[in-house]
């Protein structure tokens, strides 16, 4: 006789990874304050080495296994020497934007309509590519519902990047890929190329476009500059320079500026030399930056096998967003 | 192969170093540089692969090909702020392919015949390997000619060995490269041929991620950079690149040691050419060429 079967009435959890292991719930249920996260699965509009696309996935992944493997009260970063406890209901996955393949145009919009409804809330969108182009239609939709909350406000826009991203076109791809993006954000009505700072440029630039940007005020700190003024002082020039004149911050994160010996695993890799620590120490100088919105493309799963790209690209994630996800335990 | 008038993706089109033109030996001239692909490997070699690198670095060395690209204008190194006119490149740099295949004794006659031709028409042969085994051809190939190496094995005692240095005592971080510099102006003597080797064990292990022959105290794509320049402005006979095997595991999907060689490699070749930054007081390629 076999025995019968005990009911099991375990308690059920959702299936699949959300970013930090986060709730999953729909843009209009994101509030005030809190950080609302739209997958851009999208790398149609990469020239060359693809697999972005599964860079939502991967960094969802990445930060649920790296947060489980965290303490989970209070604790002692000893970089930091502070301590701190983690934060409740400070995100929420809002799942992955429509993309639709080989429809520039609808993918744009189907990614810009999900940060315009989190920016008008007063949450902060943070996208997750895709590739680089990915990064203006989630500033797109930031930069639409800044208009509708706040109408007389600017924003300023840094991008850690080892590429300018600033090409007007690029060939068979035309004006909206990974090499136009930022281009497409200095054409937004609220922000001014003078609020716009790259940093972590590498190698070999396109002249024209190195001279468009300088001519109107932009700032651009090369690798070199990480490397002899210090990730934490370019970071504060170039924060400042920003800043000017604006009330909000964006902050658009490709990890391809990180030197490839280091992280592999993207379309565009350059030999910045610039090192983990160095990213992060750029990261943690913005602490206090008023974020208004921010993405990290090109994390390209495929491109590493060992993926320790996707871990390193995570853990930008809990650097950046360390006061969101953290407050301060005060010392008795 | 004309220059397009229309952008092209960088996946699609003739293969060729650089978008360079393609040419027969009989058609190079003095100052040009000649692209040369010696795609074997030395069958006793610990890991099988190094003869895919020609291709690799051809298809790396594409996303370089400003030249023939209508919508760039001129690159600018970001870190220097060196600006780069490349009128004219496209004259200058030509890809002949690939030595044919066949046996050990035909494949090293090849080698030394066309490395002795590209010579004597007074152009540089930069050789894309491939196994080192063939260096010694090479050589051989260039009649009392001096050796100079970046990484790989050590050379002879004659050579100029610029890293890494056969003293092991000595660390490559704290190498006074000016003094490196003066030492090898006194070694060089420019009634001879030059020959230099570049393989990508000259690079610390952090970088290059893969490749054979793994050195930890190697050096920064800084240094590497600055030594090719350097040679550049030499008359180098012949470049030749080793080391590289893209069939290593991970190293076909990364390819972050080929990115690593063509982004040090291009320094030589504008060196080579006579493109430096626009300064007046700086030579343009037209007045270096060897007469």
């Amino acid at each position: 006789m076999t025995a019968a079967l005990t009911p099991l009435n375990a308690p059920l959890i959702q299936p699949g990874y959300r970013l930090f292991d986060g709730p999953l719930h729909d843009v209009s249920d994101v509030t005030l304050g809190q950080i609302g996260v739209v997958g851009m699965p999208s790398d149609w509009t990469h020239s060359s080495r693809l697999g972005t696309r599964f860079g939502p996935a991967a960094l969802r992944k990445a930060t649920t296994i790296m947060q489980s493997i965290r303490p989970q009260d209070a604790s002692f970063d000893p970089d930091t020497g502070l301590c701190s406890l983690p934060v409740a209901n400070w995100l929420v996955d809002c799942g992955d934007a429509e993309v639709t393949a080989q429809d520039v145009n609808a993918t744009t919009e189907a990614i810009a309509a999900m940060t315009e409804v989190l920016t008008v809330a007063g949450a902060i969108p943070l996208a997750l590519g895709g590739d680089h182009y990915n990064s203006f239609p989630a500033c797109l939709g930031y930069s639409r519902g800044l208009i509708k909350r706040k109408p007389a406000t600017r924003f300023g826009y840094i991008q850690i990047d080892g590429h300018l991203d600033f090409s007007d076109r690029l060939g068979a791809w035309g004006s909206h890929n990974h090499a136009t993006n930022a281009r497409r954000i200095s054409e937004l009505p609220n922000v001014d190329i003078s609020n716009m700072v790259w940093v972590g440029i590498a190698g070999w630039v396109d002249g024209g476009d190195l001279e468009l940007i300088e001519k109107q005020g932009g700032r651009i700190f090369s690798a070199s500059d990480v490397h002899k003024l210090g990730a934490a002082e370019v970071m504060r020039q170039a924060l400042a320079h920003a800043m000017r004149g604006c009330d909000e911050l964006y902050l658009s994160i490709d990890i391809d500026a990180m030197d490839a010996g280091y992280l592999p695993g993207t379309g565009s890799i350059v030999h910045s030399g610039i090192t983990p620590r160095q990213y992060y120490d750029m990261l943690e100088a913005l602490a206090t930056a008023p974020l208004g919105g921010l993405d990290i493309v090109e994390v390209s799963p495929p491109l590493d096998p060992s993926e320790r790209t996707e871990f390193l690209a995570a853990e930008m994630l809990f650097r950046i967003l360390h006061r969101f996800r953290t407050r301060p335990v005060t010392a008795q | 192969m004309p220059l397009r008038s229309d952008p092209l993706p960088r996946m699609a089109g003739h293969l060729s170093f650089m978008r360079a033109q393609s040419k027969e030996i009989c058609q190079v001239r003095a100052g040009d540089l000649a692209v040369l692909g010696l795609p074997f490997e030395d069958t006793s070699a610990p890991y099988a692969g190094q003869s895919l690198a020609p291709r690799a670095l051809r298809e790396t060395s594409v996303y370089f090909g400003w030249h023939a690209n209508p919508q760039f204008s001129h690159p600018v190194d970001i870190d220097a702020r060196h600006e780069i006119r490349t009128d004219g490149l496209h004259e200058r740099l030509c890809d002949l392919g690939d030595i044919t295949k066949g046996h050990d004794e035909e494949i090293q006659t090849r080698v030394k015949t066309t490395t002795q031709q590209i010579s004597q028409r007074g152009a540089c042969a930069l050789i894309l390997g491939g196994g080192d085994h063939l260096a010694e051809t090479v050589e051989r190939a260039l009649p009392n000619c001096q050796t100079t190496l970046l990484g790989g094995a050590p050379g002879k005692t004659q050579d100029f060995q610029i890293a890494p240095l056969c003293d092991d005592t000595t660390d490559i971080y704290e190498l006074d490269t000016s003094a490196r510099l003066i030492a090898f102006s006194k070694w060089r003597d420019k009634s001879k041929p030059l020959f230099v080797r570049f393989d990508l064990s000259v690079f610390k292990t952090s970088l290059s991620a893969l490749c054979d022959q793994p050195r930890l105290g190697g050096c920064d794509l800084e240094i590497v950079t600055q030594w090719l320049a350097t040679l550049g402005r030499h008359e180098v006979s012949a470049i030749m690149l080793t080391g590289l095997n893209p069939s290593r595991p991970g190293m076909g999907i990364v390819k972050v040691g080929q990115r690593l060689m063509v982004t040090a490699l291009l320094a030589f070749i504008y060196a080579r050419l006579g493109f430096t930054n626009v300064h007046p007081d700086c030579q343009t390629f037209k007045e270096n060429v060897p007469k």
